[in-house]
């Protein structure tokens, strides 16, 4: 199923467009960079409703009722979600909108891996299995072995630079800081410190820049440049709909409060 | 309601994490390099090499004595007339290592560890000279003590199989598509031949020259000037080395078809004969028989004329071309019961052999 239905049409769509870029040098970087572009224009929906769920949630902290349940239930954290859900349902938020995008991106990202490794074919096992992947169509005698070189980077190979002695791996760090960047620009403000959703969008907002990173430090540097270019769309996308908070990005996040009158 | 919410998130967290967990950092996975000489059989299989004994199929030795995680080994060792057993290393590390093969233990006291890439392909051993081609796409030259006898030779793409030799001339293949070819007298390169796709098998050297078979489904007979042609086609991709007896040559593709040339008319001697499934591993000549061993799992004596003599199923996958220990042929198949095993004439086995734990 994972096979037929990720890896299949991942690694042959990879496959496919290094062979119509003419598989030279570098090509299969670009192709990974292409590839990322299609996957963000098939997700674009997701991402819209993400962004949708985000403003909706940005102007909920405006809202009289919104506020007006903060501080009446201030004491009362049981009763205070409840009525936090029932204005979500009332309104048709879904609080976790901003949340599932991410998710849903590590079924693509693991899948990427692999279709990675496997095109890469670092052993005749590897080889073997691509063998096994590529649709009939595909002219895969002529596009094999694929040149992994893409800039500084094997593609096939966690990324490193060499500066006084040191391994720094600047793609991780790039990578750690574009996510950062898109989950500030995307996180709602919230009225409330204690309101569980926004605090959970907040630590999504630190572990996801760390755990990429880490992803982007450990596995085939292909996969960072997925991760670098699917941000910077991913910015690109938030910032064409005006809604892009960049008081996050500079200022830190700041919280509305509210105070009794 | 926000109960439900919150399960939601965390079972899609969970599942994020179960995913990632999934997505460990690259291992080279191969199947099994195989080797023998009359008394032992070297199995190189992943976090080691393996010396097993033929008359028991017992474990004598391993290397390294402990797993190391950043070593694996896949390529054949080879075994040099000065009692050496060269292997490089598949991992995150790659040292080129000479191993004692009544030991087990290092014969250098440094490893060679010059190559940028990992080794798939065994060294040929030619004039107490090794040349060891690497995924690098280097050729390394060095003496039997493991030093650089001269700079690295650039060829180009990954290079995963054993050099052949004449005597005079060094044939390369690559996975790059070409051919490569050295004159050893030391006057240059020949320009490379494109074989039209790779070649992750060797050369086999015949009475006029050299024979090749690779992704482009052809055989290609190539002279030692650098004409070339081709002589023969398949149904698929030829992965394993073509193998000379006589006047005959066989090779198998990965459709299955075994094939069996006869190089004086240019003819096939039989219309492909199928057994069971793809075949990776070269095919064998041993006495009167064609032994060939297919991805199913199944190992097949054939007559001369293509009929199967007797067939066992092994297990597994097998993709390491058998080998012939005195009397015994070993089979190595990849992810079944046992590693090893070795087989008779008649197809009965002799024993099987699983590293222990």
């Amino acid at each position: 199923m994972w096979q037929t239905f990720i890896i299949q049409p991942m690694t042959n769509l990879l496959l496919w467009i290094y062979d119509i870029l003419g598989h030279g040098p570098h090509t299969f970087g670009f192709a990974i960079i292409l590839f990322t572009i299609l996957i963000k224009l098939i997700t674009w929906p997701l991402n819209a409703s993400q962004v949708k769920g985000a403003q909706a949630m940005q102007e909920l902290q405006n809202d009289k009722e919104w506020i007006e349940i903060q501080k009446k239930y201030a004491k009362d954290k049981e009763k205070l979600a409840q009525e936090q859900m029932r204005i979500y349902k009332d309104r048709g938020i879904n609080p976790f909108a901003s949340c599932l995008p991410t998710l849903i991106q590590f079924p693509i990202i693991i899948g990427l891996y692999q279709s990675i490794t496997r095109a890469l074919s670092a052993t005749p096992y590897n080889m073997l299995q691509l063998a096994r992947t590529v649709y009939p169509f595909q002219n895969v005698e002529n596009i094999i072995p694929l040149n992994s070189k893409f800039l500084w980077m094997d593609l096939g190979r966690p990324e490193s630079i060499q500066i006084l002695g040191f391994a720094l791996p600047t793609l991780a760090i790039i990578v750690a800081l574009t996510t950062w960047v898109q989950s500030k620009l995307t996180m709602p403000a919230s009225s409330n410190p204690n309101d569980q959703s926004a605090q959970m969008t907040k630590m999504m907002g630190i572990y996801m820049p760390l755990m990429l990173g880490w992803f982007a430090l450990n596995f085939a540097s292909g996969i960072a440049v997925y991760f670098i270019v699917s941000n910077l769309l991913g910015v690109v996308q938030y910032a064409a709909t005006g809604r892009a908070n960049w008081s996050n990005l500079f200022g830190g996040s700041k919280t509305i409060t509210t105070t009794k009158k | 309601m926000k109960t439900k919410r919150f399960s939601l998130f965390f079972l899609l967290a969970l599942g994020a994490i179960i995913l990632s967990a999934c997505s460990r950092a690259p291992i080279a996975t191969n199947w099994a390099g195989l080797a023998a000489d009359a008394n032992q059989a070297y199995l190189s299989n992943g976090a080691f090499v393996y010396a097993v004994d033929m008359q028991s199929g017992k474990e004598v030795w391993r290397y390294p004595a402990e797993a190391d995680s950043k070593q694996s080994f896949y390529a054949t060792p080879v075994l040099t007339a000065d009692g050496q057993l060269l292997i490089g290393s598949a991992g995150t590390t790659h040292p080129f290592v000479s191993i004692n093969p009544e030991t087990g233990k290092e014969n250098w006291t440094e490893s060679f560890t010059g190559a940028k890439g990992a080794w798939m392909a065994s060294p040929l051993v030619l004039n107490e000279t090794i040349y060891a081609p690497n995924t690098d796409g280097f050729l390394y030259t060095l003496d039997l003590k493991g030093n650089q006898i001269v700079d690295p030779i650039e060829l180009g793409g990954a290079l995963w199989s054993t050099p052949a030799t004449d005597g005079s001339f060094l044939y390369i293949t690559s996975l790059d598509h070409h051919l490569h070819i050295l004159d050893l007298a030391g006057s240059g390169a020949i320009d490379p031949i494109d074989l039209g796709g790779a070649a992750p098998g060797s050369p086999v050297i015949g009475k006029d020259g050299a024979y090749v078979g690779s992704f482009a489904s052809t055989v290609e007979f190539i002279q030692p000037g650098g004409s070339h042609e081709v002589i023969a086609t398949a149904e698929n991709w030829i992965w394993g080395t073509p193998f000379i007896d006589g006047e005959t040559l066989y090779y198998a593709d990965l459709n299955g078809g075994i094939y069996s040339l006869d190089l004086a008319t240019g003819s096939q001697n039989w219309d492909a004969v199928q057994p069971d499934g793809p075949v990776v591993a070269s095919p064998l000549v041993f006495g009167d028989q064609v032994y060939v061993a297919t991805e199913s799992g199944s190992f097949f004596a054939l007559d001369r004329d293509g009929k199967t003599i007797w067939e066992k199923a092994v297990g597994g996958q097998i993709y390491t071309t058998p080998v012939v220990s005195g009397d015994l042929i070993l089979v190595a198949p990849y992810q079944a019961e046992f590693t090893l095993a070795a087989y008779d004439a008649a197809g009965k086995q002799a024993w099987t052999f699983t590293p222990a734990k």
